[in-house]
């Protein structure tokens, strides 16, 4: 018995040798999970059982010079969907069915955006910006479906619509590219950037830090209560020169033109600020935001993307005419008493360069010839000034090179002149002269060139660069950013010439093809062109500058109204509502229309009242 | 039963105290980590209820079973046996089944599983079997004629159907033989095939996961090809024999002591094994089968057996050194734990309770081990030490399935953690058969 309860106890030692070494090794497997790497899995802990619902912050406000707010944010509603473990597409597919019903959508589409979500257990948005009506409607989903929720974001809104919507540009969903790169920035997949314009230029400044609500969620997903709420943060506000009243009376009048087509610049001479820039046709940029997908569809599928006040280059037709002048006249090519007889045409060697409209201006001086756009006057001045000159003072004012206004596609149009014809190995003829001292043949600019020689030509001679910030007020505590005047160029000319020049724009307006510009009280200088369009009819130019008498020009315009005919009849009207917006003065037309809206409006009333049934009697025996 | 009245004096000197309060400790510490864990369950009055009875009705047996001599087990064996089989029997023809496994009795008032009891019955028929074969402990046939016991109950629970538990009777055996004093050599053999037969569904579950698109010639693909019973399978029936005979003709050659018999016995249980791991692996349950998979690799499958796994581990993980606190587990809480309150519930423990809590019960676990090793080692008859190794290694088998399962060590097993998790059965029979420890102990000094 001895041997064996020895044997026992060996035996037993052993058994309890390998339970102790298997307790260890639990508790040391404990130790591992708990103690050493217990942060990693806390944080799984954390992943599975919250999720981050973001919300848009808003973006920073866009206001005008006056500070009416151009571009500002709404409240919107977001439909979301949060992923439970382990939906199947079963359960995923009579909720897309129901949502494609309810949003208007195709359901298979939803179908792949819940199975992503569902595949990495994120939160996906389902739709946004959701009117009232369907959000009723939705808010009853979330009790049928777990994971479908409602939450409110702000919405970029552009409270006047149709308006300067080239230079503020539009609210879109990033494409694959612009995610890859913005990935790390603190983007989303499903955020939305500035895509034209300022705010696509400003997108760092207008962006604001989107906040979100963390919410614990069960394993089916359901949100069972509030975790933390980071707050969002919005975006820098951004002043803008613009003058909304300038800006609205450009793209009103424009879209009005024959085509509906075209565009106007308007820059204050004194500081290069851009006052309006209109480019037509537009777009309204709400409806890219829209809450119906086939509206955004639409929109975006005809977008004009082209900014033609900086995009576009035409020939600047007679408009160039003031810059040949003082070319001629600073340079002592001829005097303003100098007269040139104009038969109605011009004959260079066997060719015949016939003058607007092909009627003689007979005997025609300086001030006549700009004033009546006398073509022939200015080909006789042309071959006296030479084409060398004519391209150096057109060099000076800018031509030929971008304005360096900070907005993406600026074009910077073509300089023609004898040297320019050099440069690419070509002659330079007489002809071209004539060609160039009109402001056709190969000579083309943008609007927003023609704005900052018009500006130049009211300051005398100051090229500005022009800008439309005023001032960026950071929200991270950084010092305003103030827009400082840039001058880019300096034109170098007499006295006695600006006074000629500035005369006969004067004349242009008060008595000449510029007429339709003209407003009391307020001293408009300006010229009219009319460039020949090879596409078809005429462009229509009108560049101007006005002031109160005795006071400098406050406001320089260049308006291209394209195929619409004569600059004086299709271009001059809108600088003249520009001015008149610009200083303040009601326009008869607006006023005119006012009018006749309010008494359609009381005749629409007045049968309305008329036809409203009078209270019918009691039934009778009415106690 | 007078002792049930009043206990002979000095009984309360020989009782094992320690033990007494590592399985009161298991126990409080279970009822506090169900408290919590079935808080969101939908019949958490009833689960309280219940469990308070069960702990009632196991104290009782726990106290009862203390009174009287345990030896009335031993000399009850036969009928002990009886009960068992006629336990399995019923559950098989009467039992209501749950979640596919026909493995309750339901009786008026209350069901029970009646698996851990036959299994518990099982120790103490096969103590007596052993104590009696004490002169020919060290013949195969002791081996075998101890499975042949236990074999009946395992494929009544295997056709159940109940894998694991009956997978737990085997260490149990096996660690009463050893402490019985069997050959080592034989013990080595026959569970080695044992394993040797789990081992292939494994290796061809790893293959079949890690490897689906295997080119042909490839060892995946062989081992796919090896479990269709076909030339493959011969293939390397052959290979073993083959090969063991060379190591046999080398190591003679190296005139070195060894006995023919270990290279005719070694083919053969390895070839065999083989075989049946074949058939098992063919006749594998698919919920089954992604246990397999769950183990072998479980990130495959997040949202199967094997999200079970991971997301207990995160419970444990996350809870860290102090716990999140009761009521506070947001794994166990918001139901990304499974089985919270039953098989799962350490892991449950492990993220309310931190370290602190997990620690505490392997703590409570290991000093009851120890104490039944000790009763083991001081029981006054053989018998006595038997059923302490039998228990002993089955406590120890189980908590060791169970814990590991929680912390990713084991394979996914439907095991219950003995004293912790909710089952009323469970924890009545577990009171008892540790009360049966107890009487052991505190019968040490045959003078009761």
């Amino acid at each position: 018995m001895n041997g064996a309860s020895s044997g026992r106890r060996e035996r037993l030692e052993i058994l309890w040798i390998v339970l102790a070494a298997g307790g260890a090794a639990l508790g040391l497997r404990l130790a591992q999970l708990q103690i050493l790497d217990s942060a990693e899995y806390r944080q799984m802990a954390e992943r599975n059982a919250s999720q981050m619902i973001y919300q848009a912050a808003p973006r920073g406000r866009i206001y005008d010079r006056e500070g009416v707010p151009l571009a500002t944010n709404q409240p919107s509603f977001s439909l979301i969907f949060l992923p439970g473990k382990g939906q199947a597409r079963q359960d995923l597919e009579p909720l897309a069915r129901e949502l494609g019903r309810q949003l208007g959508r195709d359901p298979q589409d939803l179908l792949e955006t819940l199975e992503e979500a569902e595949r990495e257990q994120s939160a996906a948005r389902l739709a946004e910006n959701l009117p009232t009506p369907t959000m009723f409607q939705l808010s009853e989903l979330k009790t049928l479906y777990p994971g479908v929720d409602l939450i409110t974001e702000a919405r970029r809104y552009y409270p006047f619509g149709r308006f300067a919507s080239h230079l503020l540009g539009f609210m879109g969903k990033m494409s694959p590219g612009e995610w890859r790169t913005r990935k790390t920035q603190g983007y989303r997949a499903d955020s939305r950037i500035g895509k034209m314009g300022l705010e696509s230029a400003f997108e760092d400044e207008l962006r604001g830090r989107d906040g979100g609500i963390q919410m614990e969620v069960d394993a089916q997903g359901r949100l069972k209560r509030k975790l933390g709420e980071i707050p969002w943060q919005p975006g820098s506000n951004i002043h803008l020169t613009i003058d909304a009243a300038v800006q609205k009376a450009a793209d009103d009048a424009l879209r009005k033109t024959l085509t509906g087509r075209g565009a106007a610049v308007a820059i204050d001479p004194r500081t290069g600020e851009i006052l309006a820039m209109s480019s037509q046709p537009d777009f309204d940029p709400n409806a890219l935001l829209s809450t119906d997908p086939e509206e955004v569809k639409r929109t975006s599928h005809a977008l004009p993307e082209f900014n033609n006040a900086i995009a576009g280059a035409y020939p600047p037709g007679s408009t160039f005419k003031p810059i040949v002048s003082l070319a001629a006249l600073n340079e002592g090519r001829i005097s303003p008493n100098d007269v040139y007889y104009c038969p109605g045409f011009f004959k260079l060697g066997s060719a015949i360069f016939h003058c607007d409209k092909h009627e003689a201006h007979g005997a025609v001086t300086f001030l006549k010839g700009l004033a009546e756009s006398c073509n022939v006057y200015f080909y006789n001045v042309g071959l006296r000034t030479g084409g060398d000159r004519i391209e150096r003072y057109a060099r000076m004012f800018g031509l030929g090179q971008k304005t360096n206004v900070p907005l993406r596609g600026e074009k910077s149009g073509h300089l023609f002149g004898p040297e320019t014809r050099r440069k690419s190995g070509k002659g330079w003829y007489d002809g071209d002269t004539l060609n160039l001292s009109i402001g056709q043949g190969e000579l083309t600019v943008t609007p927003i060139q023609m704005a900052v020689v018009a500006a130049a030509l009211a300051n005398r001679g100051t090229v500005w660069r022009p800008h439309y910030t005023q001032k960026i007020a950071y929200v991270d505590g950084r010092p305003d950013f103030v827009q400082k005047p840039e001058r880019v160029a300096q034109v170098y000319a007499k006295d006695s010439a600006w006074d000629l020049v500035q005369k006969a724009m004067e004349v242009v307006v008060s008595s000449g093809t510029g007429y339709p510009a003209r407003v009391p009280g307020l001293i408009v200088a300006g010229k009219t062109g009319t460039a020949q369009n090879p596409h078809g009819k005429d462009d229509a130019w009108f560049i101007c500058f006005a002031a109160r008498p005795g006071e400098p020009a406050s406001i320089a315009i260049a308006v291209l109204a394209e195929n619409a005919g004569y600059g004086a009849v299709a271009a001059a009207p809108v600088a003249k509502k520009m001015i008149l917006a610009a200083f303040g003065m009601p326009d008869p037309d607006v006023e005119r229309e006012k009018r006749e809206a309010e008494r359609a409006a009381r005749k629409l009333l007045k049968p309305a009242a008329a036809a409203l049934p009078a209270r019918p009697p009691l039934p009778g025996g009415a106690r | 039963m007078s002792a049930l009245k009043a206990p002979q004096p000095g009984m309360s000197g020989r009782v094992d105290w320690t033990f007494v309060f590592a399985v009161v400790g298991l126990v409080v510490t279970g009822t506090i980590a169900m408290l919590s864990a079935a808080s969101t369950t939908m019949y958490y009055q009833a689960i309280l209820q219940k469990h308070f009875i069960a702990l009632a009705m196991g104290a009782g047996l726990f106290t009862v079973t203390l009174a009287f001599n345990y030896q009335v087990f031993q000399d009850q064996s036969k009928a002990l046996y009886v009960i068992a089989l006629g336990l399995m029997f019923a559950v098989l023809v009467v039992g209501s089944s749950i979640r596919g496994h026909r493995a309750w009795i339901r009786l008026p008032g209350f069901s029970f599983q009646p698996a851990e009891l036959a299994r518990v019955l099982v120790v103490l028929v096969l103590a007596d079997f052993l104590d009696r074969r004490a002169l020919r402990v060290q013949d195969v046939s002791t081996i075998l004629m101890s499975l042949a016991i236990a074999a009946p109950i395992m494929l009544l629970i295997l056709k159940q159907p109940d894998f694991s538990t009956a997978l737990t009777f085997i260490p149990m055996i096996v660690g009463m033989l050893f402490c019985a004093g069997a050959d080592v050599l034989q013990l080595l053999f026959i569970f080695g095939f044992g394993a040797a037969t789990l081992t292939f569904p494994l290796v061809y579950t790893l293959c079949q996961v890690r490897f689906p698109n295997a080119a042909p010639g490839s060892l995946p693909a062989f081992v796919i090809a090896v479990s269709k019973m076909g030339w493959a399978t011969l293939a390397l029936v052959t290979g073993i024999a083959a090969v063991s005979f060379l190591i046999w003709r080398l190591l003679t050659w190296m005139r070195l002591q060894v006995k023919p018999f270990a290279f005719i016995a070694f083919p053969l249980i390895a070839a065999s094994a083989l075989l049946c791991g074949i058939v098992i692996n063919g006749r594998m349950k698919s919920y089954q089968r992604n246990r397999f998979v769950a183990f072998v690799a479980p990130s495959s499958d997040v949202q199967g057996a094997a999200y079970n796994v991971i997301q207990s581990k995160v419970a444990i993980g996350s809870g860290g050194v102090w716990g999140k606190g009761l009521f506070s587990g947001t794994q166990s809480q918001l139901g990304f734990l499974p089985e919270r309150h039953t098989d799962f519930i350490f892991a449950n423990v492990g993220e309310e309770m931190g370290f602190m809590g997990a620690g505490l019960i392997l703590g409570l676990y290991m000093i009851v081990l120890w104490r039944i090793v000790t009763a083991a080692r001081q029981a006054r008859d053989r018998y006595g030490y038997l059923v302490c190794a039998g228990l002993a290694s089955m406590f120890a088998f189980v908590m060791a399935l169970n814990i590991g399962m929680c912390v990713g060590l084991m394979p996914v097993a439907g095991i219950p953690l003995p004293l912790i998790s909710y089952g009323g059965s469970s924890l009545v029979i577990n009171l008892w058969s540790l009360g049966i420890v107890a009487n052991i102990y505190a019968r040490r000094y045959a003078l009761l």
